[in-house]
């Protein structure tokens, strides 16, 4: 059972402080996931509570308990990675085994569980290959398997996916996320894929160079995003955000409305434009819509798919309900 | 390789022929002390004997019975087995933690252990003769398995080193999540995947301790005395003696020769020094 | 201490070792650089015992400055060094561009041409002092001998006698002689180490880039300029690293300058050190430090050159 506690956790390289002050709690079975962009120190985080990097201040506590010193081994903790870092001179079944094994436990009591957790995985046939021999969603696999046999406290999953390809991603998705459900042990997963995010989590941490910007269940981000930051980042396509004699109508600094949001007419609307690029992806389509004097550019998503080509004019409404409303500094009002 | 495979008529003919000249002019003087080795001492220096001769093993028989040699041997085996096993056992595990969990100085204190390797053996001769005496211990295999580690400590550390850094941190980070610690890390991780560069790694070091000839010369006598003790010995003034010198020579490097020419494969893959990238 | 510690600690025996094996000997010659300390002494018994009481401050230092070996075996060194290092890397990287396409009988060849590097310095020595470049016994009198004979056989030939006739005696060179001995020992140590190189250069070749060439090939690129331009950047580092290992080893090369000539015309630091340690222990001392501080400066030069790229 793990609950993961972090108390103004902190973490410095060098000169550059990658996380300042920190607090987060992680409940117990929970599915948590972090995301932003490139750089923010997301793997940072979760590499401190894994034990793999060392606080600069601050302290970690895993299931009540201070875990701030206890080295990686001892945390009870489980990681995949996204290289999957599995054994390259093991084969399936060693590569699985090898936490018990490290655990000291029964050969017997190993074969049995590393069996189950591969029989679980679609495992079984491969059990005595090396994995040059697995295909990279086989690897991925191998690696959770390594990661579940020995029934961690928590998993921590550093964008496991991302190696593999688009179709694969959602297949192991929903694998992970049975996973969850099956064991519900507490997971902790970095992405900065906020499809994964939305999808998996129960609980989403945006980060933005190393502070926390929000906390929330997916569908609290995505209609009440706190600021400007969590707006434009959850959601895709991406929110349309502007500022401007448009946003000072509705009292605001800047207002916010995602592309799902806006209705299209041909022939009249609030706001005027002109279409660039429309992306026909058969039940949706996005249409780039400029010259509007808000924003370069404002997404427009349409279900179903609809005849406009590029120079078409085009009017554009906003649902008023969906409009986000942010202040000078960019926080929600 | 498809549009590369146009081969020159140098490619066809020219290249081997050239590539074999060279290396048979680079085994000739080795061809030659091992021909050497079966004339007499007075063949040895006739040109009229020069390729026809009548050969003889009476250098070798007199190697064997009147110098001793397979005590030589034997402690040239002993130091260098020994020296090599003690280097590795201390250099692995320092090179791991130069290569996994560096600090700022890792660097400094690697270039700090080769430079130790271009101080002048000559000029701390005679205090180490003075220590080893006082403390019992010249003329012994342990002083000199010591010292043949000690000189080959640097640059066995840094060979490792470069294996180990083109390990994954990733697969050693796993290791740690899956509950090894250190010495499992090392015993199930790292040196099985490693084992080339380990490999290699040893038996340069190996190579090296046979070769040894300053302090192996100057701090035994003959209880822990190796064959370059032996070559030593049998020195004699110019010109002579060719043919026993050549047995003499022959019976030294013959072992390690023969040894580099099995692990060739090995050390061709393996000694890269972190060369290549 | 939490044993996250532990994995640093792994160095320590290492270190701890190499700095005792540093620091006793180099502490131990630097006291006996300051005093007088001889080995025998009829007329100074009281010198052949090491004691502050035979306090010689600097003087040691001039006397060995003073000395008109030192700076040429300075000189020597840095001479020696740097021939061999120039010889083996242009040889090296000739012999290995030739020997890596592959060619009937490759593996032997690369054996033939490996087996130098695994002779003892020793042998090396003698065996090349001796049985070839030896002027009269060796190889080299034989076949110097051997010529000079067909050339007066030749001069008493009808028509093209005047012309043989014509042709000085060939005299062998003697590699033991003052202006020589240098090369004796340049020849013998490249003959050993140009095979390490070829070894090195060789492992890195395999790891070329093919698709580099073949695109290389489809711009229109001729043998030379593949050469050029794509093998000889990607050997820059195996030659860093080869001019590295092999200046750590010949600093301090002893048993090839004292086998071909015994230090005559010859010497380098460490021989020259030796030749004092035969009686005067306090001038040896102070060689000693001389040659630290050369090692030390060669070493900051190198690894500053060379140990950057080492890390990445
Ligand atoms: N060992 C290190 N030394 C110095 N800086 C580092 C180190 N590791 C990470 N950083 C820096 O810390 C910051 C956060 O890195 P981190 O790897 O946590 O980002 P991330 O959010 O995981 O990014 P990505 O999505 O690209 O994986 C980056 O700016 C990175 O350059
Ligand atoms: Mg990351």
């Amino acid at each position: 059972m793990g609950r993961i506690v972090l108390k103004n956790v902190t973490k410095t390289f060098g000169e550059t402080q990658v996380i300042p002050p920190l607090d987060l709690t992680i409940e117990d079975g929970e599915f948590a996931v972090f995301v932003g962009p490139s750089g923010c120190g997301k793997s940072t985080l979760l590499r401190m509570i894994a034990g793999l990097e060392d606080l600069t201040s601050g302290a970690i506590e895993i299931e009540g308990e201070d875990a701030t010193e206890v080295p990686p081994a001892k945390r009870g903790l489980a990681m995949v990675f996204q290289s999957y870092a599995l054994y390259p001179h093991m084969s399936v079944r060693k590569n699985i085994g090898f936490p018990l094994r490290m655990a000291k436990m029964e050969q017997s009591e190993i074969d049995e569980r590393v069996e189950t957790a591969a029989k679980s995985l679609n495992l079984m046939d491969y059990l005595d290959r090396k994995p040059a021999d697995l295909s990279g969603g086989q690897r991925q696999r191998v690696a959770i398997g390594r990661a579940i046999v020995r029934e961690p406290e928590a998993f921590l999953f550093d964008e496991p996916l991302s190696n593999l390809d688009a179709a694969l991603r959602v297949g192991m998705r929903l694998e992970i996320g049975e996973l969850h459900e099956r064991l519900k042990t507490t997971m902790v997963y970095v992405t900065h894929d906020q499809v994964e995010a939305m999808t998996m989590a129960n609980k989403i941490v945006v980060l933005r160079a190393g502070v926390i910007e929000q906390v929330g269940s997916p569908l609290e981000l995505y209609h009440k995003p706190r600021n400007v930051f969590v707006a434009g980042f959850i959601g895709s396509p991406k929110m349309n955000i502007f500022s401007g004699p448009e946003a000072e109508k509705l009292d605001a600094a800047t207002i916010g409305i995602r592309p799902e949001h806006i209705g299209v007419s041909m022939t009249d609307g609030l706001w005027k434009g002109r279409v660039g690029v429309a992306e026909h992806l058969g039940s949706d389509t996005f249409i780039h819509v400029h010259d509007t004097g808000l924003a370069d550019m404002i997404t427009v998503r349409i279900t179903g798919d609809i005849a406009v080509k590029h120079g078409d004019t085009i009017y554009l409404t906003p649902q008023p309900d969906q409009i986000h409303k942010f202040d000078d500094e960019g926080l929600r009002n | 390789m498809a549009i590369v495979a146009k081969t020159s008529r140098f490619g066809k003919y020219g290249r081997p022929t050239l590539a074999w000249v060279v290396g048979l002019l680079f085994f000739f003087p080795i061809f030659w002390m091992v021909l050497t080795s079966f004339k007499t001492d007075a063949d040895a220096v006739k040109p009229e004997h020069l390729i026809f001769f009548k050969p003889t093993f009476d250098n070798y028989i007199n190697m064997t019975e009147n110098y001793d040699y397979w005590r030589f041997a034997k402690n040239s085996v002993i130091t260098a087995v020994m020296a090599t096993v003690f280097t590795l056992f201390v250099g692995i595990p320092c090179a791991y933690a130069m290569a996994f969990n560096p600090s700022r100085a890792t660097k400094d204190v690697l270039m700090w252990m080769l430079s130790t390797k271009m101080l002048p053996a000559a000029a701390v001769l005679y205090p180490m003769t003075f220590i080893t005496k006082t403390a019992g211990l010249f003329d012994t295999h342990f002083l000199i398995i010591l010292v043949l580690s000690l000189i080959n400590m640097p640059i066995v550390i840094w060979m490792l080193f470069t294996y180990f850094k083109e390990i994954p941190k990733d697969i050693i980070e796993a290791g740690q999540m899956d509950g090894a610690n250190t010495w499992g890390e090392i015993k199930e991780i790292l040196i099985p995947l490693a084992w080339g560069g380990i490999a290699s790694t040893a038996l340069l070091c190996f190579i090296f301790c046979w070769n040894e000839a300053y302090w192996t010369v100057r701090l035994t006598t003959t209880d822990a005395a190796t064959l370059s003790k032996l070559i030593e010995g049998n020195r004699a003034p110019e010109g002579l003696f060719f043919g026993r010198l050549s047995a003499v020579s022959a019976a030294a490097v013959g072992p390690i020769v023969v040894l580099g020419w099995f692990c060739q494969k090995q050390l061709v893959q393996g000694l890269t020094f972190g060369a290549v990238k | 201490m939490s044993d996250r510690k532990l994995p640093r600690l792994l160095q320590t025996p290492a270190v701890l070792l190499l700095l005792v094996w540093m620091l006793i000997p180099l502490g131990m010659t630097l006291y006996f650089s300051f005093i007088r300390y001889v080995l025998n002494s009829l007329r100074r018994p009281e010198w052949t015992t090491p004691s502050f009481s035979n306090w010689r401050g600097f003087g040691n230092y001039e006397f060995v400055l003073n000395s008109k070996d030192f700076l040429f075996a300075i000189q020597n060194s840095l001479f020696i060094v740097c021939s061999i290092l120039f010889l083996t890397v242009i040889l090296g990287v000739l012999i290995a561009v030739l020997i890596n396409k592959t060619f009937p009988g490759q593996g032997i060849v690369r054996v033939l041409l490996i087996s130098p590097f695994f002779v003892m310095p020793a042998v090396n020595a003698v065996l090349w002092i001796n049985m070839i470049l030896d002027p009269v016994l060796g190889l080299q009198g034989i076949a110097v001998g051997g010529i000079n004979e067909l050339i007066d056989g030749l001069k008493d030939a009808p028509l093209v006698g005047w012309f043989f006739g014509m042709w000085p005696e060939l005299q062998p060179i003697s590699f033991r002689a003052t202006q020589t001995s240098a090369y004796a020992v340049i020849i013998m140590v490249t003959w050993q180490w140009t095979p390490f190189a070829v070894l090195i250069f060789m492992t890195s070749l395999q790891s070329e880039d093919q698709q580099q060439k073949e695109a290389a090939v489809l711009d229109g690129a001729n043998t030379w300029s593949q050469f050029r331009f794509l093998t000889l950047p990607h050997l820059a580092r195996p030659i860093a690293i080869v001019v590295m290992i092999q200046a750590i080893f010949h600093l301090s090369l002893y048993a090839e300058i004292e086998i071909v000539s015994r230090g005559n015309g010859n010497k380098n630091l460490p021989y020259l050190i030796g030749e004092f340690a035969n009686n005067n222990i306090g001038a040896a001392s102070a060689t000693g430090i001389f040659a630290v501080i050369l090692a030390n400066i060669v070493a900051i030069f190198l690894l500053r050159m060379i140990g950057k790229t080492l890390m990445e």
